[in-house]
């Protein structure tokens, strides 16, 4: 592929694909958020990328969505063959039969698998941001195991809609408290009380601030396609990239904003959304 | 003038005999089997029951409704959140809102009343006999369950020739909670591998054990707590609604699957 300054290839849609789940979070706002940054770019909502897939091509990725679960977090590549129960209850997903949740999938095999149902188009005038209610992880080579992610940046980006709850890290104290209540017998309504208590310091499910972030992961994934360095270290910019969900409210629901350095580039790429990777 | 009509005690004998003879003799070949009557192997009996499929429950204790008795920590309060109080609605159970989503049910009130469902809707049961191993057929798909009576399992070392008799069905059904035992059965003969318990960095799982309910193996449905096991869920606690939802869930799945090969 030729670099993008030199062809000078320009950004001409995003296609979000919706989540799978029904009832799911209303994409229109990500829509319009994207469409303020980059008023020339053509901004289009989808149905859910991995639905409505039928006859053997459904069970091909029936089975390599059974093959990207991730059953052993310590271990960087997991080459097993699917259980029939795992193919048939992806068919199950892929059909609209069986909602999605629990199960933590390698996010880049996730994206093998849209890129085989879709066919996405080969030219980078489009860019395609995926949201999933499939949790997704990627490997790290630092501390050797699976890690939670909200966002895969690539082509296309996956973006995992209970990842925004689940993969940054509540405080600390949350974890201490609910390891010693659970030690202890605690019920569901405790924990439910617990988990009430610290409300103001990370996002559940259903959260209005859900729809926030989405619209700062999806950004996030317009900067790597144009630009292929998506984050920002400014914990009060929106391509921050936040481990702790302190982080995460910090720079989606209270900043909203970018920093200096990326409001000036977004300004630029408004302007003229060409890629920029060098 | 005595209450009783008269009767003796060879009839009576004679009466049990051939009653359950005749059982017996019906369950050799069913539509599914479904070993573990607890609360989700009871209500995927009952939905199947009641679509005419017939179903046969085989319980290893005498008593049927697993831990569906009693709630945490031996209280017998049972709690279960939305949507599951449309089930207790369905099966006439009455219950108290204990706030928005959550309500509670005396657990002898719900565990009774889902026993004598299943049974009102024509579910055959096999209690104190346990399961032994799978009848398996063409490409090792499940066709039906070998079991033996549960007492045989306490007997002494040196009486070995107790042997288990085998009853064939169209699917059998994994109600056996945590122990997933058909499906260890077929791990057992390398038939499946299991991926053990799910990370426990998701605290939601309720959802994914009544998703996941549905097809383990060819001929083989799992449901309840099973469904954790076989797939490597996060484990959870005793949460009654996932329990009847996923036992729902199963029948769905096994009832598409019955219709589909008649049709």
């Amino acid at each position: 592929m030729t670099t993008s300054r030199r062809s000078g290839t320009e950004l001409r849609e995003i296609d979000l694909f919706s989540s799978e789940n029904p009832g799911g979070p209303d994409l229109g706002p990500v829509k319009s958020y994207l469409k303020s940054l980059l008023p020339s770019v053509s901004v289009k909502v989808l149905p859910p990328a991995l639905r409505r897939i039928a006859g053997t091509r459904a069970e091909a990725i029936a089975r390599r969505l059974a093959m990207a679960r991730v059953k052993d977090i310590g271990a960087a590549d997991q080459d097993f063959e699917p259980m029939f129960g795992e193919v048939e209850y992806e068919l199950r997903t892929l059909a609209g039969k069986a909602r999605l949740g629990g199960v933590v999938y390698d996010a880049r095999k996730v994206a093998e698998a849209v890129v085989n149902a879709t066919g996405q188009s080969s030219s980078l005038r489009s860019s395609a941001i995926v949201f999933t209610d499939r949790l997704i992880s990627t490997y790290s080579r630092d501390d050797m195991r699976h890690h939670l992610r909200t966002v895969l940046c690539g082509f296309p980006s996956i973006i995992s809609v209970p990842g925004i709850v689940e993969a940054p890290a509540k405080p600390r104290e949350y974890y201490v408290l609910k390891q010693r209540m659970e030690s202890e017998g605690a019920s569901d309504l405790q924990l439910a009380e617990l988990r009430a208590s610290f409300r103001d310091r990370f996002i559940d499910h259903g959260d209005e601030g859900v729809v926030e972030v989405m619209k700062g992961l999806a950004l996030q994934a317009v900067m790597y396609h144009l630009t292929l360095t998506p984050f920002c270290s400014d914990k009060n910019c929106r391509l921050f990239n936040a481990h702790w969900q302190e982080d995460l409210i910090k720079s989606q629901v209270r900043s909203k904003r970018l920093c200096v350095r990326h409001a000036a580039q977004l300004e630029a790429l408004g302007k003229s959304p060409v890629l920029r990777w060098s | 003038m005595p209450i009783f009509d008269k009767s003796s005690e060879s009839s009576v004998t004679r009466a049990i005999i051939s009653q359950f003879a005749k059982d017996m003799e019906g369950f050799a070949e069913t539509d599914v089997i479904i070993i573990g009557g607890g609360p989700s192997g009871l209500m995927a009996a009952r939905d199947l029951a009641l679509k005419k499929v017939k179903v046969l429950v085989v319980e290893r204790n005498n008593y049927l409704g697993g831990g569906f008795w009693i709630g945490g920590f031996l209280m017998n309060t049972i709690t279960v959140r939305a949507p599951a109080q449309k089930i207790l609605d369905e099966l006439d159970i009455k219950y108290k809102m204990y706030e928005k989503g959550l309500y509670v049910t005396p657990g002898p009130l719900a565990c009774s009343k889902l026993i004598a469902a299943a049974c009102e809707a024509g579910v055959s049961i096999l209690n104190m006999a346990q399961f032994d191993d799978v009848v398996l057929r063409e490409k090792n798909r499940v066709a039906g369950a070998v079991i033996n009576w549960t007492p045989v399992s306490a007997l002494p070392r040196q009486i070995t020739c107790v042997d288990p008799v085998a009853l064939e069905s169209k699917l059998v059904i994994d109600a056996t909670g945590h122990d997933a035992m058909v499906v260890k059965k077929l791990e057992e003969r390398g038939l499946i591998k299991t991926p053990g318990f799910g990370a426990m960095w998701i605290e939601k799982s309720e959802d994914a054990v009544v998703e996941h309910s549905g097809f383990a193996h060819p001929g083989l449905v799992v449901v309840g707590m099973a469904v954790s096991t076989t797939f490597g869920l996060p484990r959870m606690g005793p949460t009654f609604g996932s329990m009847l939802l996923s036992g729902r869930q199963g029948a769905r799945v096994a009832y598409d699957h019955l219709k589909k090969k008649r049709d």
